[in-house]
């Protein structure tokens, strides 16, 4: 099948004007300017089927939302390849853009003087959406986001995690086939993370639609997302599903047991994580998981044992300073 | 056609949510006063002492005061407030959300504010004009009016092409907004005829900044000024300007979007 997205050996570098500290410099700096180029996407390759939702991971800095504003056709790309749904976003043809719909979490589309209403009848206008599908899509968005009462009010009353659903529900009324949400949850509390994050499954389970999100909610991720792309420094480091990730880039599992005496000293087998009221934690090489588990029954009383792989938060920053020291 | 609907739309909306606010009208009103008394009360100064202003009776100068009252009105309710909003865009980045939409942009910037409240000043502007029109001698006919109109709605197009040009080549280009403010103000010139002008000065109010074919233009067409050439000349400059500033609008596009470096 034709990807819905696909990248190849996409660049954009920035070239950015450099100025040191001071009135001489200042004055220097009017006459010839330095500039200094900053590489924010450095030949990323990936792609995405249609229907498939993908965590784009990286830490600050990545890249992730210059690659996303390639993708949206707000950036011409420096080199490389982009297409979606078979259009050069560059070109921003309106056939595409009514294709595709970009959210940002620390940026409003919504007019903050009306109700949210009413921005949606703007888009209704903007994206041409018929009557008829526009009342269809925007009364169900309406019910999957729970958001019937707050549509009437104008956005400046409405709390950060009311704003950001009603701003999803105007990304989304002229039923996109491809999403670009970069941090949508970002801020809000966990209950409203949540919210977000189960109408974004309901969603493209219902629409089959193509998602690219960004999150630094693994939460996010873990809930939404079979695969996972991890960017650094421009560059990809990970490509592949979340239980890959976990396997190639935490070599370690933890064991957590609980003893019948407490007090036990288990250091010899293995770093003790944690310890205390009789359960202790310790890692070990994934490979040995198994063997120490054995040896560990046989020598001490224990009335429980799990092992756990570590939080993907830890994996996700095992994975960034292993592609800082490769 | 489309676009006229996505035009009367924006309209719409930005006529409800200003009338959330509809104290303001009072204010505009006052402000408006203000504004017209001082200048009718200099107008008067200047007609104590002479008949005629460069050829203009006080009664004819009194039509292009109410021509430039009026597009005042028109600049301030819906072409600053679009140009403003699209400043607030670039500094916090929700341009972003009016480029990836599938309409024109530079449409689309310049419908999503509007200040209806400032608009009282087209109401005023046009009563000093019929007042003012009640005085003159020759009342204008049928094809005098006609004229006006056309000219009128000219002008409302060069006002909003150079307000625009400007603010995309000063702020987005350059990224600096007190030449916006600048110019800004060199709109009071037009409250008198740009024929009053000593040369080099009539030349950058018509050409630089065309206060001549917003304001002087609509005012010759009810005092009897206003040839056929001079209206076609008006309808191209206004075309040029347009093409100019859609051009340097995809400059500034391109510049954004790291197309040009
Ligand atoms: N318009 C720009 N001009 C110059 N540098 C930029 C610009 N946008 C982003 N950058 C730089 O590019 C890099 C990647 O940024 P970004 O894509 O925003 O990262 P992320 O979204 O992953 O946090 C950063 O070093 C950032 O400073
Ligand atoms: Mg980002």
């Amino acid at each position: 099948m034709e990807p819905a997205i696909r990248v190849r050996d996409l660049r954009k570098t920035f070239r950015v004007a450099e100025r040191d500290a001071g009135l001489g410099a200042s004055v220097r700096s009017l006459v010839r300017r330095r500039y200094r180029e900053v590489a924010a996407v450095a030949g990323v390759s990936f792609d995405v089927a249609p229907g498939e939702v993908v965590g784009f991971l990286g830490p600050n800095g990545a890249g992730k939302t210059t690659t996303l504003k390639m993708l949206s056709g707000l950036l011409h790309p420096t080199g490389g390849e982009v297409s979606v749904l078979g259009h050069v976003p560059a070109r921003r043809e309106k056939a595409y853009l009514g294709r595709i719909t970009l959210v940002m979490g620390n940026r409003n589309q919504l007019q903050w003087d009306i109700p949210a209403l009413d921005s949606f009848e703007l888009n209704r206008a903007v994206y041409r959406i018929p009557e008829p599908e526009f009342r269809r899509a925007r009364d169900e968005l309406v019910e999957l986001l729970e958001i019937g009462d707050l549509v009437r009010k104008p956005v400046r009353t409405l709390s950060l995690g009311e704003r950001m659903k009603a701003e999803v529900a105007a990304a989304l009324l002229h039923r996109p086939q491809v999403l670009f949400l970069d941090e949508p949850t970002i801020g809000l509390d966990i209950g409203a993370q949540k919210r977000l994050r189960g109408f974004v499954a309901e969603y493209t389970r219902r629409h089959g639609a193509s998602v690219l999100l960004t999150s630094h909610y693994m939460a996010d991720v873990q809930a939404l997302c079979q695969r996972v792309v991890v960017i650094d420094k421009g560059q990809v480091l990970f490509d592949g599903g979340l239980r890959q990730l976990t396997a190639r880039f935490s070599p370690h599992q933890t064991i957590t047991v609980q003893l019948a005496e407490p007090g036990t000293d288990l250091s010899a087998f293995g770093a003790v994580v944690e310890a205390g009221e009789g359960r202790v934690s310790i890692q070990v090489p994934k490979a040995e998981t198994s063997a120490v588990a054995g040896r560990l029954l046989a020598a001490h009383a224990v009335t429980d044992l799990t092992i756990e792989d570590p939080p993907i938060e830890d994996v996700i920053e095992q994975a960034f300073s292993a592609g800082r020291t490769a | 056609m489309e676009s006229l609907r996505l035009v009367g739309t924006f309209l719409r909306i930005g006529v409800q949510t200003e009338l959330q606010y509809r104290s303001n009208v009072v204010f505009s009103v006052l402000q408006s006063l203000v504004a017209v008394g001082t200048s009718l009360a200099v107008l008067a100064l200047v007609f104590s002492h002479t008949d005629s202003l460069g050829g203009w009776s006080g009664d004819e100068l009194l039509v292009v005061m109410g021509v430039y009252v009026l597009m005042g009105g028109v600049l301030r309710s819906v072409v600053q407030p679009a140009m403003n909003q699209l400043m607030d865009d670039v500094q916090h980045g929700t341009l972003d959300f009016v480029l990836t939409k599938p309409a024109d942009s530079m449409l689309l910037v310049s419908i999503r504010r509007i200040e209806l409240w400032q608009s009282v000043d087209v109401l005023v502007g046009a009563g000093i004009v019929g007042f003012a029109l009640s005085r003159l001698d020759t009342r204008p006919g049928l094809l005098a009016v006609l004229g006006f109109v056309v000219a009128l709605a000219l002008g409302v197009v060069v006002l909003w092409a150079f307000w625009l040009l400007l603010t995309t080549a000063a702020f987005w280009v350059v990224r600096t907004d007190s030449l916006v403010e600048l110019l800004s103000g060199m709109y009071q010139a037009g409250r008198w005829p740009v024929t009053i002008y000593p040369g080099w000065l009539r030349i950058g109010f018509t050409f630089l900044v065309p206060l001549a074919f917003a304001i002087t233009v609509p005012a010759q067409a009810l005092t009897g000024r206003l040839s056929v050439w001079l209206l076609l000349g008006a309808a191209a400059f206004t075309v040029g300007l347009v093409a100019l500033t859609r051009w340097v609008w995809s400059v500034g596009l391109r510049a954004y979007s790291g197309a040009s470096a």
